[in-house]
């Protein structure tokens, strides 16, 4: 029954070229820029190799970001991620001192973040009902209090044989960090995954309308579990990169990991409301970060300042957007 | 002093790309009960709250008792004496049932609120419109009928001189549709006038002394109720003859498709049975809230019936969530176009293909080429009026974000559509055009069930038509057999039967 | 009759049903060990507690309003290591100016907060993160680095945490003013019951003419005043200030209400309710290390499961009565 008023539709898309400079990577990618020159005015230390070598630390938790995207496109949160990151970091710290095998190490510290994601993803999947910032902020206690429990008294452990985590936090020709690479192959497969899969797809439908998602056929749940589920696990990697600096856990290990995820995120774009961002913003917004923290360090800026560059750049970048949209509809209004 | 107790002239109101309102006028009488009629998206429900003072008209006047008034808000509205009662129950559901009628106008001495006060005088509002509720009850724990009881009330307590009722018996029952009757009518021997809108003919003739109608955002006219006749004020509202409306074409009638039996979910519907077969519209209808959607809802999954079972070709079948439904062949287009079938801020074509696109899709990746050229072609079969397939739904109007919901459930083989209430809101022209698209499903084989509480659509498009009411099944007629007087018998709650009907 | 409506009053209501739980907790623990319920304990539970319970209050309004504030411990730690720099170098002494000047800049906090969530329509839950972040920076910045203001330093101030009124301890005359006051406040103004109606319908509310946004705007100004009135208190009770305390307590005070029956969709949510959620909290915490087997280290995964199983049961509970009610419906 095509078109019996002829009408012909287009849908050839425009060139994405012009789209990309005016979009808020674009902002953020001048941003980068903007703060590696800055850095490099401000320390005589900042040029690439004393940033590949202070990197390590901060790049963990760059990791948390890739998967908290996913969460917060869907709309929701999960504020237990640091705690899991405590939980998964302390019992691979006993078992690694127990003797066990790197290997198994690596894979007692996933499966550990992948079970407390999973038991996130199924409180939330079979009661629906309840909002994820309450589920999570429950868990995020009962995880970190497990690894208090195990951790005792002492609130601490540490490594007795460093062998294997020095193994992961080595570097490719003395130079490269060995996460660096593992940071942007994830970060590749997230933006992928999410940009370009049926998956990815699915949940920005489910943040920006889970009714009409319901409706057309989505497995709502089923995605929000696999996705909590699989926070769970990258908490695990996390907390293995965490050990690999501090050689042991403590009952703090962790601590704010969450917020940090999530300023990442907001920061490069990704609303906590649902639906839009990608992993390309949330990537530079992280490494724009990352650099400040390395620049404003090497000259022993405390790193109370930083963060207080990060608050006043997360509100910034959500409220300037809307304050500016509220006036562009004040003045359409005015004009019709 | 006027004649009239409230009047606006030449009322423009923009939204950002429409014209909502455009030049309408209105004349209240002095303890009349004024009908306000048009179709959805007329713009009535716009046009009250301009007189309410949520929105502020671009242009034009409004005359109170003779004198320019100019609302800035709701609060300058109620304090002039004028009360609205909303079609969706504007309530608190965690607060009080007192607490509800007194919101904004709370008794307050010395700075306190007075609540056994407020309780007492509560009550006494209540028994004067014979509601059987406590005025401490939940507002949330009421049913809709006796929310807009608290509405009334809420109304009555402003001491408001005009109340504007936005469809308040859409929702009710015969019973509690007489009560209201019988409240209006008290209202009006104490000199309020009121402002009534209804798509309910029986509501009109039974209250109003003179109708007004709009149309497509524009004054058509104002009559008196017993000097025009039905068929003239439809010619009002809809702006052309019925008949043209539905061009159902001639089908051969298949076998048997889909066939519901003994379905039954508490709460929601007891005991409903029906089929559909290949090229035949069945007409579902009944009052809002008769459990017709709900019944649908389960069919394909969205909610889950207690007892009952499906079968498709004549096989039972299980389905547990609507991509079940779909894998099957069976599809629904649900009711709320903007909450339910489309994702407002995405383009269209993205809209179109959300439920095939696991099945364009390569090894888990969206093959976007191939989606462009499959959500144009669905898009231009069914003639929406659209430039390109990136454009957000939200700049669609009502009657073409519809064609898109009907296009996204023929981008796979489907056997049975059911289609809710699927000129909702939507103006003449557009209806005509889903009509005809409905006409074609029939013609290419779809068995198709429609949800509608438009009596002219169900009697227009259907074959056979199922009546619902309060849950229950409660006649099928063919074709011929329908007539409109017929179709709102069986609709309408009867004291007398549904005691025997129970038992059954 | 009368007798099963009375039952289902008080198993209905949540205050009852948390009421019962907060004594019989109190009960157990008291026969395990007698020297746990005495009065002076108790003032002490309710002392060292007060922070948390003060907050709960400010909490409670912006929930009901269907927000989130985690921002309230920095704000706490911005005003409290203010009054105790000004202290320790002797701008100001005694002890109403520094609890004035608390509140103050907790008030402005707040303030700051309920603008960008109720101009800029930023999310609370980012907002409040971002300003989690600057307040304590802030404080950071103030304490010259990372610098203590001790007990030593803080002369007279500290005695208010010591000192008695009418034989109760001061800091508890705070928390049982500041209860008293939001239980009129809440129930008895219209302020008040606005805060309800946005919280229960936001459109409702617009259109009924209250001012959604500014009923926003103050129910964070309120959270901000109450933090600073808690900076202050933190600081008289533990007799010291520095930058970091109470890092992660909006969690407790979160957990309070949550237990109290305070919905995060908003609109639902007492004084009591927070009284009680904030009290229970702080009978586990002190009542804990009285329990064979237990021991503190168990503190947090029972406190933890305890919030789980709250929510939890809220949620079945409203299914099942969900489920009554559609079988009563007829057809």
């Amino acid at each position: 029954m095509a078109g019996k008023s002829g009408r012909s539709i287009n849908n050839v898309p425009e060139s994405p070229i012009k789209h990309m400079i005016f979009s808020w990577e674009g902002i953020l990618v001048l941003l980068f820029a903007a703060v590696n020159i800055f850095c490099a005015w401000f320390s005589e230390f900042y040029n690439v190799s004393s940033v590949l070598r202070q990197m390590p630390v901060y790049l963990a938790e760059v990791f948390l970001m890739l998967t908290m995207a996913f969460i917060l496109v869907m709309g929701e949160i999960d504020i237990s991620v640091g705690s899991i990151v405590c939980l998964a970091a302390t019992i691979s710290c006993i078992v690694c001192n127990a003797g066990a095998p790197f290997v198994i190490v690596v894979l007692v510290a996933l499966l550990v973040g992948t079970v407390c994601g999973a038991v996130n993803g199924l409180i939330l999947t079979r009661v629906p009902e309840l909002p994820p910032m309450i589920v999570t902020l429950a868990t995020q206690i009962i995880f970190r209090g497990i690894a208090e429990i195990i951790l005792g008294s002492g609130g601490s452990v540490s490594l007795s044989n460093t062998a294997g985590f020095k193994a992961i936090a080595g570097k490719v020709g003395g130079q490269v960090p060995y996460i660096l690479f593992l940071v942007l192959i994830l970060g590749v497969i997230a933006a992928v995954i999410l940009g370009k899969s049926t998956f990815g797809r699915k949940v920005y439908a489910i943040g920006t309308n889970r009714v009409t998602a319901h409706y057309s056929g989505i497995h709502v749940q089923k995605i929000r579990f696999i996705i909590y589920t699989v926070m769970g696990t990258i908490s695990g990697l996390c907390a293995l990169f965490i050990v690999s600096s501090s050689y042991g856990a403590n009952t703090t290990t962790g601590e704010g990991f969450e917020m940090d995820a999530i300023a990442m995120a907001v920061f490069g774009g990704i609303s906590s409301t649902g639906g839009k961002g990608n992993i390309a913003g949330g990537l530079i917004a992280a490494f724009i970060i990352v650099c400040l923290r390395i620049g404003l360090g090497q000259r022993n800026v405390h790193s109370q300042v930083i963060l207080l560059i990060i608050g006043v750049l997360l509100v910034a970048a959500v409220a300037l957007p809307n304050i500016i949209g509220q006036i562009q509809k004040a003045a359409k209004v005015k004009k019709s | 002093m006027s004649e009239y107790v409230l009047e606006l002239k030449g009322i423009t109101k923009i939204f950002p790309g429409v014209k909502a309102l455009n030049n309408v006028q209105f004349q209240l009488k002095p303890g009349e009960v004024h009908a306000l009629m048009g179709e959805n998206g007329a713009g009535k429900s716009t046009f009250i709250k301009v007189i309410t003072g949520v929105h502020k008209a671009e242009e034009g006047e409004m005359d109170l008792y003779g004198e320019k008034v100019d609302f800035k808000g709701p609060r300058d509205a109620q304090a002039a004496g004028i009360a609205a009662v909303y079609q969706h129950a504007t309530s608190y559901p965690h607060l009080t049932v007192a607490e509800n009628i007194f919101m904004g106008h709370e008794i307050v001495k010395h700075g306190m609120i007075q609540w056994n006060e407020m309780n007492k005088q509560a009550k006494e509002l209540l028994q004067q419109l014979n509601s059987d509720f406590e005025a401490t009850a939940e507002m949330g724990t009421l049913s809709v009928a006796q929310q807009q009881m608290v509405e009334i009330a809420k109304a009555l307590s402003t001491n408001a001189k005009i109340i504007i009722l936005d469809e308040p018996t859409a929702s009710l029952t015969k019973r509690e549709s007489e009560e209201l009757y019988r409240i209006v009518d008290q209202l009006r021997e104490k000199g309020v006038s009121i402002i009534f809108i209804s798509h309910r003919f029986e509501d009109m003739y039974r209250l109003a002394t003179r109708v007004t109608v709009f149309r497509d955002s524009q004054y058509i006219g104002t009559y008196d109720v017993d000097k025009i006749t039905n068929a003239d004020l439809i010619k009002a509202m809809v702006g052309r003859e019925i008949s043209d409306l539905y061009p159902k074409p001639k089908v051969k009638i298949g076998k048997e498709v889909l066939k519901v039996e003994n379905f039954s979910r508490a709460g929601y519907y007891k005991n409903v049975s029906f089929s559909v077969r290949a090229g035949e519209i069945v007409g579902l209808t009944g009052l809002v809230g008769a459990g017709r959607t709900e019944v649908v809802e389960s069919v394909c999954g969205v909610t889950h019936a207690d007892e009952g079972k499906v079968y498709l070709d004549g096989k039972e079948v299980h389905i547990n969530k609507p991509s079940d439904a779909m894998d099957l062949g069976i599809i629904l287009l649900p009711e709320d176009r903007q909450k339910e079938g489309l994702i407002m801020s995405w383009g269209l074509g993205r809209n179109v293909t959300l439920p095939t696109m696991d099945k364009l899709a390569k090894n888990g990746f969206n093959d976007e080429p191939k989606e462009r050229e499959v959500s144009r072609d669905l898009l231009e079969s069914v003639d929406t009026k659209a430039v390109d397939i990136f454009q957000p739904a939200s700049s669609l109007s009502g009657g073409n974000q519809q064609k898109v919901v009907v296009a996204k459930a023929l981008g796979q083989e489907m056997k049975v559509v059911i289609m809710d209430e699927p000129t909702k809101g939507v103006d003449v022209g557009a209806k005509a055009e889903i009509y005809a698209i409905m006409g074609e499903l029939a013609q290419k084989g779809y068995a198709i069930v429609l949800i509608s509480s438009e009596m002219p659509e169900i009697l227009g498009m259907s074959d056979r038509i199922v009546v619902m009411c309060n849950g229950r099944k409660t006649g099928e007629l063919s074709r011929e057999e329908a007539t409109q007087e017929v179709i709102l018998e069986l609709s309408m709650e009867k004291s007398t039967k549904s005691g025997k009907g129970d038992k059954q | 009759m009368e007798k099963k409506s009375l039952m289902k009053r008080i198993t209905g209501s949540r205050e009852a049903l948390l009421a019962a739980i907060l004594i019989l907790m109190i009960v157990v623990v008291t026969i395990i060990n007698p020297a746990f319920f005495t009065p002076k304990s108790f003032s002490n539970l309710i002392k060292n507690n007060a922070v948390t319970m003060v907050m709960a209050l400010g909490m409670l309004c912006v929930m009901l309003v269907g927000g989130i504030d985690i921002s309230i411990t920095s704000t706490l730690a911005f005003s409290g290591m203010w009054i105790g720099m000004l202290i320790k170098y002797e701008y100001i002494s005694g002890t109403i100016l520094p609890f004035l000047l608390a509140i103050l800049i907790g008030t402005c906090c707040g303030f700051i907060v309920g603008l960008v969530i109720s101009r800029a329509d930023v999310p609370p839950i980012i907002a409040t993160m971002g300003f989690m972040y600057i307040y304590r920076a802030m404080a950071y910045l103030i304490s010259n680095g990372g610098e203590w203001a001790s007990a030593a330093a803080l002369g007279t101030f500290k005695d208010f945490a010591t000192s008695r009124f009418l034989g109760l301890n001061c800091v508890v005359w705070v928390v049982i003013i500041c209860y008293v006051i939001f239980f009129f406040f809440m129930r008895w103004t219209r302020l008040g019951r606005k805060i309800y109606a946005v919280g229960s319908n936001p459109e409702a509310a617009e259109v009924s003419g209250i001012n959604v946004r500014n009923i926003k705007l103050m129910v964070y100004t309120i959270m901000g005043c109450l933090a600073g009135l808690a900076g202050a208190l933190q600081v008289a009770v533990y007799a010291s200030a520095m930058p970091n305390m109470q890092k992660g307590g909006e969690m407790d005070v979160i957990a309070a209400c949550v237990i109290g029956g305070v919905s995060m969709s908003g609109g639902r949510g007492t004084v009591v309710g927070a009284l009680l959620g904030a009290l229970i909290l702080a009978t586990i915490a002190k009542a804990l290390p009285l329990i064979p087997f237990f021991d503190q280290l168990w503190l947090n995964t029972i406190k933890g499961v305890i919030i789980l199983v709250v929510v939890v049961m809220n949620v079945i509970l409203q299914r099942t009565a969900d489920a009554n009610a559609l079988k009563r419906r007829e057809m």
